[in-house]
């Protein structure tokens, strides 16, 4: 939820953790004693389908993001649109003050039930990080260099595509991490809306009183969440260019 | 009867839960909000001259807030239960981040030829710490609490979650008796009372950030 | 005076028009340019200087219609090009501004071959064309070619820059206080380097400064500009130091303004003082014989390179014990033909003969300039001026 770790220990420390979680995660699958119905809960099969649909929720919600996000980024950064541009900002900064739990519960108020429900409630929770650095992307480039290429005879077009775009890459692809990041962990609340998701181990474990399928259902969340986001730090730091 | 109205009908009868939901909610939002402040400034504090450790602790801080919230508010529950607890530490956890990056970056934002001139007036570290650092960077800072406040506001409707209470009840409850009668003005009361509350402590920072600023250095 | 009054037959011919030009912002009252007319010469720098907020950058910008005119009409190489296509105008004419504006992403290479891309040259074409703007400023291709922007010190990245805006070959460049962000020394040799390369590709420049220095230093002509980018006077820069059209001009050319005619000449047009050379390895004889034939009583003493080392006189060889090669004083300050005049007279009032060493580009003893010799071409200059 925060893009601006600029912090090259990202890179170590996140995976520590992560190691750290999936090591407990092993003892406690290996070693806790687990009655007939934590085992039923925690079934291999059970746990790999909710992680799939985790993850395809998350795909198509981060991709409409990114669909959406980025070339209204682009469209509200073009001279005349400044009014527009602060009044969605600050519209979809309102939105995520809205806590993500009631925002996903009134979207399937809405919609019902299903996943096109929970696609669009995270797309709807993720979509301001991505548009926000989109907009800081494009608008941090030093304006001396969008100048000197229009002084070169560049068309409009051109400085978006060769100048602006390549340059706001490393903030976009932030912003895009952010909101990989979120919609892999809301995921987790798509039972909620019978969405499915690891969301349904935890939930069961509570509803049973089962802390051991509680506790492997949350470090089975947090632990694709920080995969993600270190993947997502890799990529910020090969996918960044070369010059910058 | 329009939505709004048969909105207000329900809140009317219901004051009491309101007032109770709302309150533990604001209880989260204080606790928390204090117990991360002192931990995230004593850190920030600690280690504004050692980049390592400044790094380290930041990158922790933020590892905290890449983790989902039911898998925050769940993964305690072996060890310390359900209820209160469980959403404490969680929220606790998601609120240092921002406290402690706006410590780090107000401290480092101080110019270090003020503090030059203060050693050379001969004030102690700590009296140039707590008389020159701290208030020049204490904008800063605050505008850190505040935001780790809104946070807790947003994120403690997953309490109920864990039987832990607050404004989330009245989503976790209009949820659970969909289409029934009521249902969706309870789902109402929860989002609509976290986003009031969230926007009253927004306000209520910013005063307080005015007041306790001093003139020299407000914005 | 202006340049319309010239006769036409012994001017060069105008590669740029503005013809009656005026800019008025949006929401502003008064014209950020009020009715301009001006006239680049081909081959020509002319620059633009005036007070800050006095248009010229907006002037600048006009003529490649960074900046739309209000009205008026641009002229370009005979045609009027105030509604065709800009882009099209503006890989026609280089650009280069103080901030210099290099792309961050791309290679010095890729930056330099930005407009030949733009205008389609094929991939062979556009990167012998790159190695040769980066040769002609003096840098190595292979080294410097595959590097980024924020390699480069300042000083090369406003090279580069130059390099940039000649790519394609445009007959003319406009610059935008290119040398503004860099320090007093690197600009200097810059602008030298600049003059040096203008010499030989004789482009037609418009150059915009906010420095009288730099505008003498620099222009063919000089155009000082009023607010509202009004021409109070635009003349050849002798004759603006030594006849300002009026007070406005005076004010802005500041005191010492025939001090600054010193930055207008080199040192190439001082007449050279015989000072004869004694070679290496010259007896004390042949060293006398030098410094009696030499009619200010001094000799250069000389190295195996031809390089200058010592400043020998009588008085100085009248030690027989002392060998030669440690007589007198040594050259310390030495000149070469590009340095201007300034630059001349601050070498000689650090010698106490008021005489200074000329080398070539290797150090090697070209003859002295004096102090007489200097004052007697800045009265020429301002005679010629008048």
């Amino acid at each position: 939820m925060n893009e601006s770790r600029a912090s090259r220990l990202d890179l170590i420390v996140t995976p520590a953790i992560g190691l750290l979680l999936a090591v407990l995660l092993f003892v406690v699958w290996n070693y806790s004693d687990m009655d007939p119905t934590t085992e039923r809960i925690l079934e291999p099969a059970n746990l790999a389908r909710q992680l799939q649909q985790q993850l395809i929720l998350a795909f198509w919600s981060t991709l409409l993001v990114i669909i959406v996000a980025i070339p209204l980024g682009i469209m509200v950064t073009r001279g005349g649109a400044r009014g527009l541009k602060n009044t969605m900002v600050g519209f979809l900064g309102l939105m995520q003050a809205i806590p993500a739990y009631g925002l996903i519960v009134l979207f399937f108020v809405w919609l019902g039930q299903g996943a096109t429900t929970v696609i669009l409630a995270l797309a709807a929770f993720s979509l301001l990080p991505v548009l926000r650095n989109t907009i800081v992307g494009i608008e941090q480039v030093d304006p001396s260099v969008i100048e000197s290429g229009k002084g070169m005879g560049m068309t409009p077009v051109q400085r978006l595509a060769r100048i602006e775009l390549p340059l706001s890459v490393p903030v976009i692809i932030s912003g895009i991490r952010t909101a990989t990041v979120i919609t892999v962990g809301m995921g987790a609340l798509a039972f909620l809306i019978g969405g499915g998701g690891l969301g349904e181990t935890i939930n069961a474990g509570l509803k049973l009183n089962r802390p051991t399928a509680i506790f492997v259902g949350a470090a089975l969340v947090a632990l694709v969440a920080l995969a993600f986001d270190f993947a997502g730090a890799l990529a910020q730091r090969y996918l960044h260019p070369k010059g910058l | 009867m329009s939505g709004i109205e048969s909105w207000f009908e329900y809140l009317s009868k219901r004051w009491d839960l309101v007032a109770s939901t709302l309150l533990e909610t604001l209880g989260y939002v204080v606790s928390v909000t204090v117990a991360a402040a002192i931990v995230a400034i004593t850190v920030g504090v600690l280690t504004r001259n050692r980049a390592f450790p400044r790094e380290l602790s930041l990158a922790i801080a933020s590892v905290f807030l890449t983790i989902p919230s039911l898998a925050l508010f769940t993964i305690f529950i072996p060890v310390v239960g359900l209820g209160f607890w469980p959403s404490f530490i969680a929220l606790f956890l998601y609120a240092l981040l921002p406290i402690l990056r706006n410590t780090v970056t107000g401290l480092q934002g101080v110019d270090s030829s003020i503090v030059e001139s203060a050693k050379g007036m001969g004030m102690t570290r700590l009296q140039i710490l707590f008389k020159v650092e701290l208030p020049l960077a204490w904008p800063v800072i605050l505008a850190g609490i505040r935001v780790s406040a809104m946070l807790t506001v947003g994120i403690s409707a997953i309490a109920t979650l864990v039987a832990g209470g607050g404004l989330g009840d009245f989503i976790k409850s209009g949820l659970a008796r969909l289409p029934l009668p009521n249902s969706l003005e309870a789902i109402w009361t929860g989002v609509i009372l976290s986003l009031l509350l969230a926007l009253a402590i927004d306000s209520s920072m910013r005063g307080l950030g005015r007041l306790t600023t001093s003139a020299g250095v407000r914005s | 005076m202006n340049a319309h009054d010239l006769d036409p037959l012994h001017e060069p011919r105008a590669l740029i028009e503005l013809v009656n030009v005026e800019k008025t912002y949006p929401g502003a009252e008064q014209p950020a340019v009020r009715d301009l007319s001006l006239a680049v010469r081909e081959g020509e720098i002319l620059v633009l200087v005036g007070p800050s907020g006095c248009g010229k950058s907006t002037t600048l910008r006009l003529i490649n219609r960074m900046i739309e005119p209000t009205s008026g009409s641009i002229i370009f190489e005979g045609a009027d090009v105030t509604n065709t296509d800009p882009n099209k105008l503006r890989r026609q004419i280089g650009y280069v501004i103080q901030q210099i504006g290099l792309f961050p992403h791309r290679t010095i290479a890729e930056n330099i071959g930005t407009v030949p891309r733009l205008l389609k040259w094929d991939k062979k074409k556009t990167a012998a064309r790159v190695n040769e703007m980066l040769e002609l400023v003096g840098m190595d291709p292979s080294i410097y070619g595959p590097r980024y922007p924020r390699e480069l010190s300042g000083g090369q990245a406003q090279r580069v820059g130059v390099a940039r805006a000649l790519a394609a070959d445009p007959d003319v460049l406009l610059m935008d206080e290119p040398f503004g962000a860099i320090d007093p020394i690197t600009r200097d040799r810059l602008q030298n380097e600049f003059l040096r390369l203008q010499a030989e590709l004789k482009k037609t420049i418009v150059f915009v400064t906010h420095d009288i220095d730099e505008a003498v230093k620099m222009g063919d002509r000089i155009a000082i500009l009023r607010e509202q980018s009004i021409i109070a006077q635009i003349d050849r820069p002798e004759v603006i130091l030594t006849d300002p059209a009026d007070d406005f001009v005076e004010n802005f050319l500041g005191s010492g303004a025939i001090l600054k005619t010193l930055t207008l000449n080199r040192v190439r047009d001082l007449d050279l003082a015989p000072v004869p050379p004694v070679l290496p390895g010259a007896s004390r004889t042949q060293a006398l014989a030098a410094v009696e034939e030499s009619s200010s009583g001094v000799a250069i003493l000389l190295d195996a390179q031809e390089h200058p080392v010592r400043w020998v006189d009588r008085r100085s060889l009248d030690n027989a014990a002392k060998p030669i090669e440690q007589a007198g004083r040594s050259v310390n300050v030495m000149l070469q033909p590009e340095d201007t005049l300034q630059d001349a007279l601050s070498a000689m009032l650090q010698t106490s003969t008021g005489m200074s060493v000329v080398v070539d580009g290797r150090g090697r003893y070209l003859g002295c300039v004096t102090i007489e010799s200097l004052a007697s071409l800045l009265v020429q200059t301002q005679n010629g001026a008048a």
